[in-house]
């Protein structure tokens, strides 16, 4: 499905002495099947855009399609309950949509909710479990007593035990351990490419965002900032870092090298074995001349 | 030089319900004044189980722990919450105060602490972490990294001999993540408290003194950053990863650069390089 923002602002408590602006004027297309980073520093206003994309929030200003979907300050679609079955969110912190007594129900609740018949969701369940890498044992514990990164992982198994067609994540791989991170991130984006699936990410990891992202947004303080594929807006060091944003370490390391050896060695996705291949001929090729 | 031990873990093993799976088992370990230990370890290791241990949320079922020469159990565990502050890994679960300010305020009214004192702490401590614009704001209405920035200015302003950082920077972006860092280590060091890092971040480990590296609810190895990011393949089967420049080291080491020393960060790895170079 195809995401488009017109010109959205967010007032928080507006018509109040507290009314903050938290979004203002933002404008931008995800496209269908399209795989989005959203970066920016604390407080920019990443989550609360994110809480528009099913509607758990409604622009103050401006308009916002999903699909066939409009969200306006009218007030929520009359067909709201199809955009949540499609959009699946997984929000920033875990404890946030963890509620049931077991993680079973928990992971169930919403396709449940959406009418998927029990055994449909055991075979959810089944299949989801190892991708996330949770054991069965702890289908029957409470999600209240696990660890941070266990309630995570139940978390990203319950949204994606509706099956959506856009896949929302804000941060999902916070609190992961570093195995944890680069496989979960790795089945998102499997999953993105194997069903088209339009994915928004939010993160604080520039490293992910170049590596799955076909287009980063990036805010501050509540506008859009940047816009554009990863490595042109990672080249631009120093815009970034006027909004206090570093650029992927890759790109770090290669800018420093390049000023040490007054060589141009360019990041263009090498693994890092390419990486240390071309290190090592350049190298070579110096120590020759 | 004899430095002051400040935590001790003796042979401490728990289990969170009494049929269950011991959770930590004969974990051993000890904390010195001054020093800075980061704990990593896979998801449901054990890592915050040892944090709740330490403050006494949590009691040992077997095995001693001391802070600061004293035994936690139900006599001590008051006193001993005094020194030791504690930022959990979600926020929310600790903020008790109506604003920012009452928050940070709360932890110094139960150490009786001056009014006046109190005033400019709360001032020093939100500006350290960069939200002196929120005193009054209410703690739910905060984004998820300023939640945890204020945080850490209520544990910073009760000024504990010891402090644990459950993955308290987890949500915030890699500038933010290194600023806070950079404050709290300098507070570190000036009052010469114990640190104490509970984190998944690579990067945060490096500049740690020392490493407790946690298995399955055991100590898997004690050691410096620099030594452990050696094992590689280790590390990896225990659900854990090296930094981009040790991934970095090892590929170049693979293709025949040698390069002499384990760098541990950008400025090491060049200088290896910059050697390498002027040999061949
Ligand atoms: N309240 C609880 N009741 C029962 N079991 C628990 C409880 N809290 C944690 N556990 C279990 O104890 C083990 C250790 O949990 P702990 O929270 O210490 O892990 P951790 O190392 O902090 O993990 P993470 O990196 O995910 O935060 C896990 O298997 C977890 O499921
Ligand atoms: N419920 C709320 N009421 C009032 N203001 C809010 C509320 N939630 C967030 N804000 C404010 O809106 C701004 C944007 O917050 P948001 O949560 O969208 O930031 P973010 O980019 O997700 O930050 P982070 O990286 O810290 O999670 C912040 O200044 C925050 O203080
Ligand atoms: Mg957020
Ligand atoms: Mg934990």
């Amino acid at each position: 499905m195809e995401i488009q923002f017109k010109d959205v602002s967010y007032i928080y408590q507006e018509n109040s002495p507290f009314a903050h602006k938290a979004l203002e004027d933002i404008s931008f297309t995800v496209e269908a099947g399209s795989f989005v980073a959203v970066i920016g520093h604390t407080g920019s206003g990443k989550s609360t855009l994110i809480q528009h994309l099913n509607g758990l929030s409604l622009p103050s200003r401006g308009e916002i399609t999903i699909g066939d979907f409009l969200l306006s300050s009218e007030g929520k679609p009359k067909n709201i309950r199809d955009l949540r079955r499609k959009v699946g969110v997984v929000f920033q912190y875990p404890e946030h949509q963890l509620f049931e007594e077991t993680v079973a129900k928990d992971i169930a609740f919403g396709p449940k909710n959406f009418d998927v018949e029990q055994e449909e969701i055991d075979r959810r369940i089944e299949r989801l479990l190892p991708a996330v890498g949770l054991p069965a044992e702890i289908l029957e514990r409470s999600p209240f007593d696990l660890s941070g990164g266990q309630k995570r992982r139940v978390a990203i198994a319950g949204v994606l035990a509706m099956a959506p067609e856009v896949l929302v994540l804000d941060e999902p791989t916070a609190g992961l351990d570093p195995r944890g991170q680069r496989e979960i991130m790795d089945m998102f984006y499997q999953l993105h490419q194997e069903r088209q699936l339009t994915t928004v990410l939010v993160t604080h990891s520039m490293e992910d965002a170049l590596a799955y992202a076909d287009k980063v947004i990036i805010l501050n303080g509540g506008k859009k900032y940047m816009e554009g594929p990863p490595l042109e807006v990672f080249k631009q060091t120093d815009k970034l870092q006027e909004v206090q944003l570093d650029t992927p370490e890759v790109i770090h390391f290669l800018n420093q090298y390049n000023e040490r050896f007054g060589t141009s060695l360019n990041y263009q996705h090498q693994t890092l074995q390419e990486l240390a291949n071309e290190i090592k001929g350049q190298l070579e090729v110096e120590s020759d001349e | 030089m004899d430095r002051k031990k400040l935590v001790e873990f003796k042979n401490v093993s728990f289990q969170y319900e009494e049929e269950g799976a011991l959770v930590l088992n004969q974990v051993s370990f000890e904390i010195y004044e001054g020093e800075w230990v980061a704990i990593i370890g896979h998801n449901g290791s054990g890592k915050s189980t040892i944090a709740k241990l330490l403050n006494g949320l949590l009691m040992p079922k077997d095995g001693e722990i001391v802070v600061d020469g004293q035994k936690v159990d139900d006599d001590t565990v008051w006193d001993i919450r005094k020194d030791v502050g504690m930022v959990f890994q979600n926020p929310d679960n600790q903020f008790v105060g109506a604003t920012v300010q009452d928050d940070v305020a709360f932890g110094m009214e139960n150490r009786g602490i001056p009014r006046e004192e109190m005033r400019e702490r709360i001032q020093r401590t939100l500006s350290a972490v960069r939200m002196q614009d929120y005193l009054i704001t209410e703690p739910h209405r905060l984004s998820g990294g300023q939640k945890q920035r204020v945080a850490i200015a209520s544990v910073l302003a009760i000024a504990p001999k010891v402090l644990i950082l459950d993955e308290a920077t987890a949500m915030l972006d890699p500038t933010g993540r290194k600023e806070i860092m950079h404050t709290v280590n300098d507070i570190q060091e000036s009052e010469g408290l114990s640190l104490i890092t509970i984190t998944h971040d690579l990067q945060e480990i490096v500049q740690a003194d020392r490493v407790i590296v946690m298995n399955k609810g055991e100590i898997w190895e004690e050691t410096t950053p620099r030594e452990l990011f050696l094992q590689r393949e280790s590390l990896r089967e225990i659900g854990l990863d090296v930094p981009f420049v040790a991934q970095l080291t090892d590929e170049l080491m693979k293709q025949g650069v040698e390069l002499k020393e384990a760098a541990l960060n950008h400025e090491e790895l060049l200088e290896e390089l910059w050697k390498f170079n002027s040999k061949m």
